[in-house]
């Protein structure tokens, strides 16, 4: 899966946002922790969720299933919101 | 095709009603040659229906009847969204809310529609009287370049009509909100973003939209940042001015 070409990931420098172009079904802006800007840093580039949870851990100090599981819900918030292309894979 | 001036831009326009070079007349370039263009505008007809559609879809959202606007007034606002999809490579955005200047400084409000925004830029104007001028009504244009802001009259500019061929230095956006009381706060950028980036139209081209993003930033940072919470009295205005014509952040 990878984030579609309508939508923008931006850095403001104190933030990571996602925001969708005019050309997105989608017109709100999503913001999120550090980890969800991670996801997103991941999904620039065709990836499994298992490879974004596994780029994740290789960053963060988290319990076990912790990242896991902040990848499931900010998967499921993208997908949500249509923002991944999952044709790829 | 015409000419016209507008932000310090040549923009050449080809549409095929008159609606959009009435409305753009004060604003034309005479005798100007195609040649000196910075930007080159046509419309087709599937353009204005891709604006009956969106205004449409806007009116049902706020749950309004959906009206009925003619081709040529529909292709006005065609015109102006091809303008904004190419302004960002000029460094310059679409922002919609209503820009008042005060002793030749632009003061921007911005709001959600039906809160006030032209109503409270009123009070500003019958406050200021002669020192007051305002800019456009309801889709300035903000050019930002070199760590500075500027606010620019276009013809597109609400129902009622008011605007300039103004350029002014931009010191600050005010974001308004509904309230019983009056009151405003200084606001940093990242509380003031998502109320930005709502204002500001994006464009649906990657390219331009990324530059709008950039463009958001750094304006952001180059002006005051403020939040209204007032009523929709000429005391907020009064309130307004005071806080915002002081010391710069």
């Amino acid at each position: 899966m990878k984030l579609k070409k309508e939508f923008l990931v931006h850095d403001t420098g104190t933030e990571t946002v996602l925001v969708p172009t005019a050309a997105a079904g989608f017109s709100g802006v999503v913001r999120g922790n550090r980890t969800f800007g991670a996801v997103l840093e991941c999904l620039k580039n065709d990836v499994t969720q298992e490879e974004i949870a596994g780029a994740l851990r290789a960053r963060f100090d988290a319990p076990e299933g912790a990242i896991e599981a902040d990848v499931e819900r900010a998967v499921s918030e993208l997908r949500g919101i249509g923002a991944l292309d999952e044709q790829l894979v | 095709m015409d000419i016209y001036r507008i932000a310090d831009l040549n923009i050449l326009i080809r549409s095929l009603h008159g609606d959009v070079h009435s409305l753009c007349s004060d604003y034309r370039l005479a005798d100007a040659a195609e040649s000196c263009a910075d930007i080159r505008v046509s419309v087709s007809q599937e353009d204005i229906d891709f604006e009956r559609a969106a205004s449409a879809r806007e009116d049902e959202r706020e749950g309004l009847p959906v009206r009925v606007f003619s081709d040529g007034y529909l292709e006005t606002l065609a015109v102006y969204r091809a303008i904004a999809e190419r302004l960002p490579f000029f460094d310059t955005v679409l922002f919609h809310g209503s820009c008042v200047a005060a002793d030749g400084e632009g003061y921007l409000f911005a709001a959600r529609s039906g809160v006030g925004k032209s109503t409270h830029a009123r009070h500003w104007m019958e406050m200021l009287g002669g020192r007051a001028v305002m800019v456009n009504d309801d889709k300035p244009l903000i050019r930002v370049r070199g760590g500075r802001a500027y606010a620019c009259g276009t013809p597109w500019d609400g129902k009622h009509r008011l605007s300039s061929r103004a350029v002014v230095p931009l010191r600050a956006i005010c974001l308004l909100e509904r309230a019983e009381t009056n009151d405003i706060r200084r606001i940093t950028p990242k509380e003031a973003y998502p109320a930005l980036l709502q204002q500001v139209y994006r464009p649906a081209g990657e390219e331009a939209a990324r530059r709008t993003l950039d463009l958001i930033d750094e304006l952001s940072a180059c002006v005051d940042l403020w939040k209204l919470r007032c009523t929709a009295g000429p005391a907020a205005a009064v309130i307004a001015y005071e806080a915002m014509k002081g010391d710069r952040k």
